[in-house]
């Protein structure tokens, strides 16, 4: 996979339901570097899914331009529950792979590999409605990582977990971006989660959403979020972050 | 109360008002208090359903009529599903087609039997066609609110991961709108009974239909009953076939 190329956002503005109607983004400009993980917060309603699902090309941009990393192929994680509740753990993990023409068997084995490291492995059969919710945004984020795009695209896939699933997923999340190397543009509302996850985070503006402020993530890895708030520094950097959220 | 249990009690619950009616029609009739040649005990119109059953009078018309009903619940379904789907896809189609269909969909079905008559003639292409007819806007109705109610983030997932429209329609669409598809599609089977029982009625010599006008004209109330008796099956056992084929189809909703 070319992993390569930045993620270049110029001038992106997009307007909901044409000339009138609501604008979401305005003339925002955002750089992400190659094979970072970059967080997006933002208050409610700002525009931070609309920044995703634009360059997901689900919707269309008003104006400005965006160049995606290397072939400029994309995964997506929705915010909400996204899984096909008419495919199986393993199948819904396979299906961007079904869609590049992948094989059967090499389907298989990847669906497989990716929900084994996400501790699904006894679950590849069992459909969506079968699944607890955590495992559910497991099998989401396993459907992401399978079709190994150079940018990975996630909107809160974590806000609806208790604390407890969401640190095991995080850590899980985090091990498959390292061993991949792709960019990750990953939305969230929660500021510690950014932290934990994040090399940047970026805070959008109220709408229209414009980039109000970009900060560097200052602590080593591996992080925690429960063990977050005793590192050094911590205290300045959520405040930073806070602040420019308020507006 | 175990599981079984509880089933069990269920059943003999629900059987106790069909027994007790069958029950006091058997009495009401064999002692006179009810006209026995209009309403023949439920002994002789057992005897007479087994009698027809096994003379071959029976099997036969229940073939006709099955044949019938299920050719025109195919060339109705089909067409349906496919022209619904097109129509949750396309808006253009959905301009195209949802005034017509709206308004076609309104006209009582056994209202088009001398037309269909007259552009088809007194055969089989007709009963065919007056099954179809029916079942065809109930499925096209179903297909379509089905995709319609489809959630936005599936098509948004699917697309983002470069589904194109006839992609997206085998892999979301069409799966996604299958409980409701096969809601109309239960709907589609009762009105395709009722509608070749009426045509049968009407324009046939054999079938279920037939039999049944036929007895009563004749007087002969027991072989009358014996048709109703075969078609009330029929609507079952065609009713507990679909659930068959929605179990195997939609796994998920099991
Ligand atoms: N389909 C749409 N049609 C019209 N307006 C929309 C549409 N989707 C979103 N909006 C508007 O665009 C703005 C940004 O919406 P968006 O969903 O991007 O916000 P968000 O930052 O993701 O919010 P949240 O944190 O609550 O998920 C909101 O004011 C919303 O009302
Ligand atoms: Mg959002």
């Amino acid at each position: 996979m070319d992993v390569s190329g930045e993620l270049s956002i110029r001038g992106l503005t997009v307007d909901y339901g044409g000339a009138g109607g609501v604008r979401a983004l305005q003339a925002l400009d955002l750089e992400v570097e190659p094979g970072s993980f970059h967080a997006i917060l933002g208050p409610s309603g700002c525009g931070k899914s609309t920044l995703i699902k634009v360059l997901a090309g689900l919707i269309p941009r008003t104006a400005g331009e965006a160049r995606l990393p290397g072939d400029g192929s994309v995964a997506y994680v929705p915010q909400g529950n996204s899984c096909f509740p008419w495919l199986r753990a393993e199948e819904n993990v396979a299906y961007g792979l079904k869609l590049r023409g992948v094989g059967r068997r090499e389907r298989a084995e990847r669906a497989r590999d990716l929900l084994k490291s996400l501790g699904l492995e006894q679950f590849s059969r069992a459909f969506p409605g079968q699944l607890s919710e955590g495992m559910r945004q497991r099998v989401a984020i396993a459907r992401a990582f399978a079709v190994e795009a150079p940018l990975l695209l996630m909107d809160e896939p974590l806000s609806a977990l208790d604390f407890q699933t969401k640190i095991a997923v995080q850590a899980e999340l985090v091990d498959l971006w390292r061993d991949r190397r792709c960019t990750v543009l990953y939305v969230t509302h929660d500021i510690d989660e950014a932290l934990t996850l994040a090399d940047r985070v970026s805070v959008l503006s109220a709408r229209p959403g414009r980039v109000a402020l970009t900060a560097e993530v200052p602590f080593a890895r591996p992080r925690h979020q429960a063990g977050l708030r005793e590192q050094p520094g911590y205290a300045a950097a959520f405040r930073k972050l806070y602040e420019a959220i308020e507006g | 109360m175990s599981a079984p249990m509880r089933v069990l009690r269920a059943i003999a619950i629900g059987l106790i008002l069909p027994v007790a009616l069958v029950l006091l029609w058997q009495v009401a009739s064999s002692r006179e208090w009810i006209n026995s040649l209009f309403y023949p005990a439920p002994w002789d119109v057992m005897q007479r359903t087994w009698d027809q059953a096994s003379g071959g009078k029976l099997p036969h018309d229940a073939r006709v009529t099955t044949g019938r009903l299920l050719a025109g619940f195919a060339f109705g379904a089909a067409p349906g599903l496919a022209v619904g789907l097109a129509a949750g896809v396309s808006r253009t189609i959905r301009q195209l087609l949802y005034p017509l269909a709206t308004a076609l969909y309104v006209v009582p079905r056994i209202a088009m039997l001398p037309l269909v008559l007259v552009a088809f003639g007194l055969n089989d292409e007709a009963r065919v066609f007056m099954v179809a007819f029916s079942v065809f806007f109930i499925v096209f109705f179903s297909a379509l609110s089905g995709v319609e109610q489809v959630d936005r983030i599936f098509v948004d997932a699917a697309r983002a991961f470069g589904a194109g429209k006839v992609r997206l329609a085998a892999t979301v669409l069409l799966p996604a709108s299958a409980p409701a598809v096969f809601a109309g599609l239960r709907v589609a089977m009762g009105f395709a009974l009722i509608v070749i029982v009426g045509t049968e009625f009407l324009a046939a010599n054999d079938g279920l239909g037939a039999r049944i006008w036929l007895s009563y004209q004749i007087f002969d109330f027991p072989s009358m009953y014996a048709g109703i008796i075969a078609v009330t099956a029929l609507g079952v056992l065609l009713a507990w076939a679909l659930l068959a084929v929605e179990w195997l189809a939609v796994p998920w909703r099991r």
